[in-house]
């Protein structure tokens, strides 16, 4: 399987985050919708490696772990295009392309060593294929929830210690960040559940290993976003919470 | 003349009052030499722009005009002038902000598009200026977009404002708590208020001066042994009390900080000795700014906007390569039998900046 569109995405996404951070540094800054250009160019070389995998098997290329990053990183694309604009979140872009590309490089070398080729599946799903897609969207909104944590822990250091360079100004204020984290939550647990309900109508039901880690990832998140409700953490400690509860979303989806 | 070339005694007797300039406007174009004018009379600047032929016959006028009318003795004024290129290449400047006391500051972008309009409707600018002044709106709005001579705060007051909206973003739901009623607290909140904040609460061992300071700024007043118990109630606390030892104490903010359900605080201490313990940083979303950081942020903001004016000015000569400067070009043949000033030669009309 020849893998071309995803390396190309790879090279845009690693340009880009070198292109802003150079911008950054210098005294020009970055010009304006650079990292919303340069995001959907990426988003169209992914869009055509999903769709040569789909294309190959016959349904949504979710069928291994190199496509289910490229997948997850598609979906935080897409988010971040979505709502990066209304959360006046620009520079989400910048920060979100070093964890595409490095998703992008494990799928890479997951492909051209161990290539599965194609896995038709038996019955064609709708529910199945609902199932995934929503579920993984939502992984996209927990990733770009956990860009925004990281946003923030940078922002904090740098108010704390009145490090006040061009990449403080580029910034988006803190609150705009603790804002973000909580929609982004919560679009991910509206997509989630949908994903989970949609699993109950799928002609095959899921094993008991694969209801439990979603069951699992799906509780995490309801649990992070009630203590937000109910005890008000300070939002250095809830952006440290996001950010581990999206590592452990990704070790689930290893163990899936 | 502005403030470089004149002091604040010269600068307050030349300026123009607003209501008169549509009547200088009138003298100006009665004057032989001048075809067209526009003046522009701000706190930092009085400056004359100008249409004429015979340029060095109109700046004599223009500087007799002035002199007599603002009783001043010939050379008490060190006046400045530009002609053609380097009169519209002052005017993009100023409307950039390159030739602002602070570098890049957005005020005087208005004050120019005032004083054109001024004149365009008292019927003092013509084909040469009009297009001179258009150019100048779209040089200053693409200079002020596509460079960073805006970014950076430059006063100590600004640093905390712009470090408001690092922390807040809008400030229009910002309540802020002012503690000392001296000239520093007054100019800080002045300026948090400018950019939105409400709800001020003044609080000072001196009641009746806390009082007045909150006429003044629209907030109420506090008595200083009850300051504490509304520290729940606002987002921002500027302190600049003439205390010999600290007024805000870390243990004060930590118990606060436990009831406000994860609502952060930021806090300004312009007090020297200072007034809030340093310590005060460690807690988690709290922020604290004293007045040396504030001010190594106003220097660091007047630093970079300095580097930014050669940016600023390869910016405007980018667009005048492309574009050339319109008030210059021919006039076409057909538009020269026109009546007005587009009948004048091209060739010796030219704009000039007078101040």
């Amino acid at each position: 399987m020849n893998e071309q569109n995803l390396i190309i995405a790879t090279a845009i996404f690693l340009g880009g985050f070198i292109l802003a951070v150079v911008a950054l540094r210098t005294d020009k800054g970055p010009p304006a919708g650079l990292n919303i250009v340069i995001a959907v160019v990426g988003l169209v070389f992914q869009s055509l490696f999903l769709r040569e995998r789909g294309d190959l098997h016959g349904r949504c290329p979710i069928t291994n772990g190199a496509e289910v990053l490229v997948f997850v990183s598609w979906s935080i694309v897409i988010m971040y295009l979505a709502l990066g604009k209304a959360f006046r979140l620009s520079l989400l872009g910048v920060f979100t392309m070093p964890i595409v590309f490095v998703f992008h490089v494990i799928a890479i070398i997951h492909l051209s060593v161990a290539d599965p080729g194609a896995r038709p599946p038996n019955v064609l799903d709708p529910w199945l294929e609902m199932h995934a897609a929503m579920s993984l969207l939502a992984y996209g909104a927990f990733g770009l929830c956990c860009v925004a944590g990281a946003m923030y822990w940078v922002q904090d250091r740098q108010l704390k210690a009145h490090h006040t360079g061009p990449l403080f100004y580029s910034m988006p204020p803190i609150k705009y960040l603790i804002d973000a984290m909580i929609r982004l939550l919560s679009i991910g647990m509206l997509l989630l559940t949908l994903g989970i309900i949609a699993a109950f109508f799928m002609r095959e039901l899921p094993g008991a290993l694969h209801f439990a880690i979603s069951g699992a990832v799906w509780v995490l998140y309801a649990v992070l976003l009630a203590i937000y409700f109910t005890k008000r953490p300070s939002p250095k400690r809830f952006s440290l919470l996001v950010i581990g509860a999206f590592c452990f979303a990704l070790l689930t989806l290893a163990a899936l | 003349m502005n403030y470089r070339t004149a002091p604040v005694e010269i600068r307050e007797r030349l300026a123009f009052a607003e209501h008169s300039i549509p009547h200088h406007l009138k003298e100006i174009l009665d004057l032989v030499h001048v075809s067209e004018a526009v003046v522009l009379s701000t706190c930092n600047r009085v400056e004359i722009y100008g249409c004429a032929e015979e340029i060095s016959q109109a700046v004599e006028e223009l500087t007799d005009y002035l002199v007599s009318h603002f009783e001043m003795e010939r050379g008490e004024v060190d006046f400045y002038h530009h002609e053609s290129e380097e009169a519209a290449h002052h005017l993009f400047e100023v409307a950039s902000g390159l030739d602002s006391m602070v570098l890049g500051e957005t005020e005087i972008f208005g004050q120019i598009k005032k004083a054109y309009a001024l004149a365009q409707s008292n019927g003092a600018t013509a084909r040469r200026l009009n297009k001179l002044f258009q150019q100048s709106f779209s040089i200053g709005k693409l200079v002020r977009t596509s460079t960073r001579i805006q970014q950076g705060s430059t006063s100590v007051g600004s640093a905390a404002v712009d470090l408001a909206e690092r922390i807040f973003g809008d400030l229009s739901e910002c309540r802020v708590m002012v503690i000392g009623a001296g000239e520093m607290s007054r100019t800080t909140a002045q300026s948090l208020l400018s950019r939105g904040a409400h709800s001020i609460i003044v609080s000072n061992r001196n009641f009746a001066k806390a009082e007045e300071l909150a006429a003044d700024l629209k907030g109420r007043a506090v008595r200083f042994d009850d300051w504490e118990n509304c520290l729940d109630e606002v987002d921002i606390i500027v302190s600049s009390t003439s205390a010999p030892h600290a007024v805000v104490k870390k243990e004060t903010i930590e118990r606060v900080m436990s009831k406000r359900r994860g609502h952060t605080l930021y806090l300004i201490d312009i007090a020297v000795p200072r007034d809030i313990e340093p310590e005060v940083n460690e807690i988690e979303n709290v922020y604290l700014s004293n007045i040396d950081q504030l001010l190594q942020i106003a220097k660091d903001g007047q630093d970079r906007r300095h580097r930014q004016i050669e940016v600023c000015r390869g910016v405007i000569a980018e667009f005048l390569s492309e574009k050339g400067i319109e008030a210059l070009a021919e006039i076409p043949e057909r538009q020269r039998t026109k009546g007005g000033d587009d009948t004048l030669s091209d060739s010796s009309v030219n704009p000039v900046t007078h101040s």
